[in-house]
């Protein structure tokens, strides 16, 4: 990671423009964290009730998003 | 616009879809684009980059560590501290290479297999620059010499600042093609 103040510096960004895309970028980023770390659990043998809880969401919620739409 | 190219030329663009099919991407660009010029055989673009050292292996190492177009913004991450390659870098030692891109939230996973790949907003203009090129240059028919120029021009996709990387810039091409004038088109 680069230096603290550096990136102080760019999170308190006064440009809504750079401050916008990295919070788009992150999102994506999160997805795809999110999908691969789904995927393991799965793979190794968590229950959707297991995965909800470590995600701290609903049961329903982690089911819909992955397994009804056939993701994992 | 089509009818105007050359064999090698339409080789290029058959090989440009082949390829956006086997990466399973839903356009085809101008980085597939450059991939075909470079599958194409011995053509007179090919040979522009060859001689500057930028071949299909290149390319593809290139593309690769370039990363998918569709992953988050590097330069957005790294703006708040998060380096991508890093985090990629982790992420393939626990689950395999090429593991973030071929989430389907990174877009990995949409495939077409059967149907017509549609060319993306770079990749048309690269086909019309390659045109404009030609007709510049007072060359009858668009040669995959052309279509190397037009993937050259800015803002036309991912070919171009991987290939100004290289070395190879639109002044630097067309002073190639200036000092051997008269060869076919190709």
């Amino acid at each position: 990671m680069a230096d603290a103040t550096a990136v102080a510096a760019a999170a308190s960004s006064q440009d809504p423009a750079t401050g916008l895309a990295a919070v788009v970028s992150l999102r994506a980023l999160l997805e795809s964290l999110e999908e691969l770390q789904v995927r393991n659990a799965r793979d190794q043998g968590w229950s959707w009730q297991q995965i909800a809880d470590g995600l701290s969401v609903s049961r329903q919620a982690v089911h819909k998003k992955y397994r009804r739409s056939g993701v994992v | 616009m089509f009818e105007r190219f050359t064999d090698p030329a339409r080789r290029i663009v058959v090989l440009a879809q082949e390829e956006a099919r086997e990466r399973a991407d839903d356009h085809i660009g101008s980085e597939h684009l450059l991939l075909g010029l470079c599958r194409a055989g011995e053509t007179r673009g090919a040979a522009l980059l060859a001689a500057r050292g930028v071949t299909l292996a290149v390319v593809e190492e290139d593309l690769r560590r370039a990363g998918p177009p569709d992953l988050p913004d590097r330069e957005a991450l790294a703006g708040v501290g998060i380096d991508l390659d890093e985090v990629r870098a982790r992420i393939e030692e626990a689950f395999g290479p090429g593991a973030l891109e071929n989430t389907r939230a990174a877009g990995g996973r949409r495939r077409r297999l059967w149907g017509r790949i549609p060319f993306d907003r770079g990749a048309k203009k690269v086909l019309e620059l390659a045109l404009r090129e030609a007709m510049h240059r007072g060359d009858r028919a668009i040669g995959s010499e052309h279509v190397l120029l037009g993937m050259l021009h800015r803002e036309t996709g991912r070919a171009a600042p991987l290939l100004h990387a290289r070395g190879v810039t639109l002044p630097a091409v067309r002073a190639a093609l200036d000092d051997a004038p008269g060869a076919a088109s190709g």
